[in-house]
């Protein structure tokens, strides 16, 4: 059960990230993507991205135009707004941080599980 | 053969088969109620619906085909993912407020796949959690209290509609009407078990109702209305003739004759009003019901109301004030002597005998008109009902008599009494035979006010009479079958006694 929180948790979290990310790279259709965070493995429905997306529109940190589609009704197309990139930014680093930190508490303990097991081979 | 919907879904049109749709439908109210708990549910759903829209667009467009399927359906909600796979990823998932499961509320609905006659018993079952064979045995039973379960039966299933859809089939049977509850039923089909005998012979004669019985039914009407427009024109033509024939016989027939002249007219109008009316209205409404028609205008159709009962209302009027004309009852008696003969023969003489105003009402010339006679051959018994009774009695004087006694009634007494003096009465004694005339007369142009006559002959005992065929009916107290009389004889005979007149020949035997 903890396990399951702290994964949801972990998640959310790098979700956001990713999909901010995503748009960072310019105009981009809901389902382009999820198509990548498919390809990420982070998502596999469409239908959990919708209530993300419009959390983050109304947090300011993106917008959306309306564009005619060739297959049906136009498209809601999301782009960063100066606020979104901002807080990319301010992830970036925090990315960056968390990923050191996760680094190096893994090397401590891959070292320490290395010596463990050369103990017990000995 | 599938039945298919047009929907409306991100403002694309989508044709979609029947049980396509109601997964769809209750896929979405899944996602709106997950959402509902979110501020901005209808954006969320709005995009999501935009998306399931422009996936079925492309799947359409790549296979070539104009129609939703189940498969396509299920496709998409795999794309989309269920809810439970929003949960999962839910941001607010640890304050998730548990709500209240409406989609597994029972309803009641009437089961007409396990039906025994119209699916009420099969559908109380489901709804009670009972099974049907309860409610049926319950229902059974109540009939025999004054038919109380045959009643409530009849309501319910007028009033409680039939399962029609899965959804509603789930609802009644209480499943959850999502995902899980459309896959359970989807392995597990309804069964159409059990079918009665009675619930097909319902169906059947539903269908016919239908299909041919509409025909039927059209003829039906039809001809209602056919007949009640030849009946309305009958009306129509019978208050002209009326009217034209004012002052002719008409008023000196029985029903009639009974309502003072100046009071004729507006009963007749009455009467008209009273009749036409609801004819009219029967036309109006056989042509709504049968063929479509329009509703009758509201003024119009009040308007008549008004009219009819301003009709029954002038009518009951003068019902009642004819009906005052026969308050007071006045009798008189006459006794002629006759003289003695051993047997006398009792006669019904259908001669018109004249009085001396009749005589001058229709100028008969006494010289020109010797030896002739007027013969009265109308049944004139429909005219004055029971207006002549005889009855024979024993002499205590041993004289021979024959009394009449004139009855009436009035307004008042003295109207009833004129009445009853009025009264012209024909008899005639020819030797031993005496002749009765089978009717009495009144005065022309005057009412029937129950006038009668009485007549009772006294003869002393030993006396015998003998009574023709035709002067049975006016026989009162004696049983005409009583007393068996020779085949081909006129009349039969009758003898007084010291306890009043028997039968002269009791029961004469077949072989004689």
């Amino acid at each position: 059960m903890i396990a399951e929180n702290t994964q949801t948790q972990m998640r959310k979290g790098i979700l956001e990230y990713c999909v901010l990310l995503i748009i960072s790279r310019g105009e981009i259709y809901a389902s382009d993507i999820i198509a990548e965070l498919k390809q990420a493995k982070l998502l596999v429905v469409e239908g959990t991205l919708y209530p993300l997306l419009t959390r983050l529109k109304n947090n300011g940190l993106l917008s959306y135009n309306w564009q005619e589609s060739t297959s049906g009704p136009p498209r809601k197309y999301y782009m960063l707004t100066e606020d979104g990139k901002a807080i990319l930014n301010q992830l970036d680093t925090t990315w960056q941080e968390l990923s050191y930190a996760i680094n190096t508490s893994k090397k401590v303990a891959d070292q320490e599980s290395k010596e463990s097991t050369k103990q017990t081979e000995s | 053969m599938k039945k298919t919907h047009n929907i409306n879904i991100g403002n694309s049109i989508i044709h979609i088969e029947e049980d396509a749709y109601e997964i769809l439908t209750v896929y979405l109210n899944e996602v709106k109620q997950h959402f509902s708990k979110n501020a901005d549910d209808f954006e969320i759903v709005t995009d999501i619906e935009n998306r399931i829209a422009e996936m079925f667009a492309e799947k359409l467009f790549a296979q070539q085909k104009q129609v939703v399927n189940v498969e396509d359906v299920q496709s998409v909600i795999q794309q989309m993912g269920s809810v439970k796979d929003f949960e999962t990823s839910e941001e607010s998932a640890e304050e998730q407020i548990p709500t209240p499961e409406y989609n597994s509320i029972k309803k009641l609905y009437r089961d007409t796949d396990q039906a025994m006659v119209a699916g009420v018993c099969a559908g109380l079952g489901h709804y009670l959690d009972i099974d049907a064979k309860w409610v049926r045995l319950f229902t059974f039973l109540t009939t025999f209290i004054f038919g109380s379960g045959l009643l409530v039966y009849m309501i319910f299933w007028i009033m409680v509609p039939k399962a029609k859809t899965r959804i509603e089939k789930m609802e009644m049977r209480g499943e959850e009407t999502n995902l899980k509850g459309f896959a359970n039923s989807y392995l597990h089909p309804f069964a159409e078990q059990s079918r009665g005998f009675i619930a097909g012979l319902i169906q059947a004669i539903g269908e016919f109702l239908q299909g041919t019985g509409k025909v039927i039914f059209k003829i039906i009407v039809g001809s209602i209305v056919v007949f009640a427009s030849f009946f309305l024109l009958g009306t129509i033509v019978a208050l002209a003739a009326f009217l034209g024939f004012w002052n002719s016989d008409v008023h000196n027939y029985f029903p009639i004759s009974m309502v003072n002249e100046e009071y004729l007219f507006p009963m007749t109008i009455a009467a008209f009003i009273v009749l036409i009316i609801p004819l009219l209205a029967l036309i109006l409404f056989s042509i709504r019901v049968g063929f479509n028609g329009r509703p009758i205008n509201k003024v119009l159709s009040y308007g008549l109301l008004v009219i009819w009962l301003g009709g029954v209302v002038t009518g009951i009027y003068y019902i009642a004030k004819v009906s005052t004309e026969f308050k007071e009852g006045a009798e008189f008696a006459q006794t002629t002597p006759l003289k003695t003969y051993p047997v006398y023969s009792l006669n019904i003489n259908m001669e018109r005998f004249f009085t001396r105003e009749d005589s001058l009402n229709y100028r008969i010339d006494p010289a020109r008109y010797k030896g002739r006679k007027i013969l009265n051959n109308r049944d004139d018994n429909f005219n004055n009902p029971r207006s002549i009774s005889f009855r024979i009695e024993k002499s205590t004087d041993g004289k021979v008599s024959l009394s009449t006694n004139f009855k009436s009634r009035g307004k008042t007494f003295e109207v009833a009494l004129k009445n009853a003096q009025n009264i012209h009465y024909d008899f005639l004694q020819e030797g031993a035979t005496l002749s009765f005339s089978p009717v009495l007369h009144i005065p022309k142009m005057s009412n029937w006010r129950g006038q009668e006559v009485e007549l009772t002959l006294s003869i002393p005992v030993g006396t015998e009479v003998q009574v023709s065929n035709e002067f049975y009916r006016y026989l009162r107290g004696y049983g005409y079958w009583d007393c068996e009389h020779e085949e081909g004889a006129e009349y039969s005979s009758w003898i007084m006694t010291d306890t009043g007149v028997k039968c002269k020949f009791e029961k004469v035997k077949k072989e004689d």
